[in-house]
């Protein structure tokens, strides 16, 4: 029991951190529902939230099926992102030419408006599911690259001559050296990716779909049916929220040196947290 | 003397500038190094004593001059010799452990064996129970003598040591240093030690090589006759006092027959 004493204040901490939002939430929802009950606000104009949290039991069978694409575009949209926002941010650090040649189209990249070129990705992929993906990666890789980059040459040039003294290869200072030391500022960019793929799969389906949440609320929006809009908006949401942790407990797992090594359930307390420890004693 | 374990002659070397001619950095150097010596390079900071180890550690090529390690030359060519530099530099996202074998991770050497090795050295270099913990929980002196452990771990014979203890206090300072001659005589190994410590330079020294700044030269050498498994009374004796007096009066020397012809 004594290994538990320190991890209990932790604990209670971080309840209080959840608390404080959740709490908040619950006092907006409830003036809402009450707000619009007492002021007989339309339904088409604001649902209460009651109506909202029927619509999403009631309906789930629809949304749940387009919430599926939504997520299949969202997770291939992200990766894609992630894949050459790394290949970018690699070949940018290692290579001046490229670097003085490709960021700044990089940057002229991000001044258009996603939502003008979306109709032409669908004339030239069709309405399937490339140019949505193609969307989000398109409104993610951007912070991704950029904070890849940071991370990438955030090190110290003492640090590469000390490995260049060991006579470390490229490869091993690139894998034991950089790589390790941009972790901070990757998983930053994997965090703001997360929430900016979701707005890219929505966007695109908004553009041009057949199916998908985001097509689903353009489609309830011209038939005024805004309880479903809310409904789709609060799953959409949620997915978000849960998309954004997972990066974050991914970050926890990976970075140990800086957050400890979580008490994961299924990971016995081992000898490692009583070295730490010591130091106190 | 024997044949030299590290023999340095006619190094010369000038950082390119980037308009005109570049800033001559060192002169024409002599160093020459018995096997288990422990020498100390002192002189006015700034004046190229990092640069002539970067030059030994084949990190940077001289323009002319001979670094021989063993009677083999060793110019341009990392890893013949370990090289503890300024700072500790230890990788805080590796356990303790994980940075001690980081030189024969790096040489592909068998890790199981280079962390047998780490552990049975970690009592011996204060370490004991911090081998999974993070350097981030390390004082600064654990800090050093973590990165000293590392680099003994390199297994070469020489160790260039640029003014490792710079940055902790007088006290821990005083702790490491017998601490090193102890360690320098347990692994037999051959130093060379920046410093800008008069007292220092003395204290762990069998020789000490006094640079003049701008180029860099050697402007003398005072040898060190004090016992070899010295106590830190020695620092109160005369002899002690004498050869303080030497290296100090190299030190001044150069300044003051600038100001002479001024």
């Amino acid at each position: 029991m004594a290994a538990r004493g320190p991890g209990l204040p932790r604990l209670g901490a971080r309840a209080k951190n959840v608390a404080a939002p959740l709490a908040l939430m619950l006092l907006i929802v409830a003036a809402w529902e009450i707000l619009v009950r007492a002021l007989g606000v339309d339904s088409y104009i604001l649902p209460p939230p009651s109506d909202v949290v029927a619509a999403i039991y009631l309906e789930r069978a629809l949304i749940f099926r387009h919430l599926r694409v939504t997520l299949f575009e969202i997770g291939a949209g992200y990766l894609l992102a992630c894949a050459v926002g790394f290949v970018l941010s690699v070949v940018i650090v290692y290579s001046k030419a490229f670097r003085r040649g490709v960021l700044p189209l990089i940057v002229a990249s991000q001044t258009i408006p996603v939502i003008a070129i979306a109709p032409i990705l669908v004339i030239w992929f069709g309405y399937n599911d490339i140019p949505r993906i193609i969307i989000t990666a398109l409104v993610a890789f951007f912070p991704l690259t950029v904070s890849f980059v940071t991370g990438l040459e955030s090190l110290e040039p003492e640090l590469i001559n000390f490995f260049r003294s060991l006579n470390a290869s490229p490869l091993q200072i690139f894998l034991k050296l950089r790589l390790p030391a941009a972790l901070p500022n990757i998983f930053a960019g994997l965090k703001v990716a997360s929430t900016l793929a979701v707005i890219g799969a929505t966007i695109g389906e908004w553009v041009g779909a057949s199916a998908g949440l985001g097509y689903l609320m353009a489609q309830d929006t011209q038939q005024i049916n805004t309880t479903r809009v809310f409904a789709a908006l609060v799953v959409l949401g949620v997915c978000g929220i849960v998309f954004f942790a997972s990066v974050s407990l991914l970050q926890r797992l990976f970075m140990p040196w800086v957050y400890g090594h979580m008490r994961l359930p299924w990971r016995r307390r081992t000898e490692l947290s009583v070295a730490v420890a010591k130091p106190a004693a | 003397m024997a044949a030299a374990k590290l023999h340095i002659s006619d190094l010369h070397y000038t950082y390119a500038g980037d308009r005109g001619p570049g800033v001559t950095a060192i002169e024409n150097v002599h160093l020459s190094l018995a096997s288990e010596d422990f020498v100390s390079l002192i002189g006015p900071s700034g004046c190229g004593k990092s640069t002539l180890f970067n030059l030994i550690a084949g990190l940077l090529v001289p323009d002319a001059g001979v670094v021989m390690l063993d009677g083999t030359s060793i110019v341009g060519r990392p890893g013949s010799v370990a090289y503890m530099m300024q700072r500790d530099l230890l990788l805080p996202w590796r356990t303790v452990l994980d940075n001690l074998v980081l030189g024969p991770e790096l040489a592909g050497k068998p890790l199981a064996e280079a962390r047998d090795r780490a552990r049975n050295l970690l009592h011996r270099f204060g370490l004991a129970g911090f081998e999974h913990a993070y350097p981030a929980a390390l004082s600064g002196g654990m800090r050093q003598r973590a990165a000293l452990l590392r680099t003994i771990l390199c297994e070469r014979s020489v160790i260039l040591l640029d003014e490792p203890f710079g940055a902790l206090d007088a006290l821990t300072r005083a702790s490491m240093h017998e601490w090193l001659l102890g360690i320098q005589r347990e692994f037999h190994r051959t130093m060379i030690l920046i410093t800008h410590d008069p007292d220092e330079a003395v204290y762990l020294s069998h020789r000490v090589y006094v640079a003049t700044a701008r180029p860099m030269r050697i402007g003398g050498i005072v040898d060190i006759d004090l016992p070899p498994d010295r106590q830190r009374e020695v620092t109160l004796t005369p002899a002690f006092a004498e050869h303080k007096r030497q290296v100090l009066a190299l030190l001044h020397e150069p300044a003051a027959a600038g100001r002479r012809a001024s």
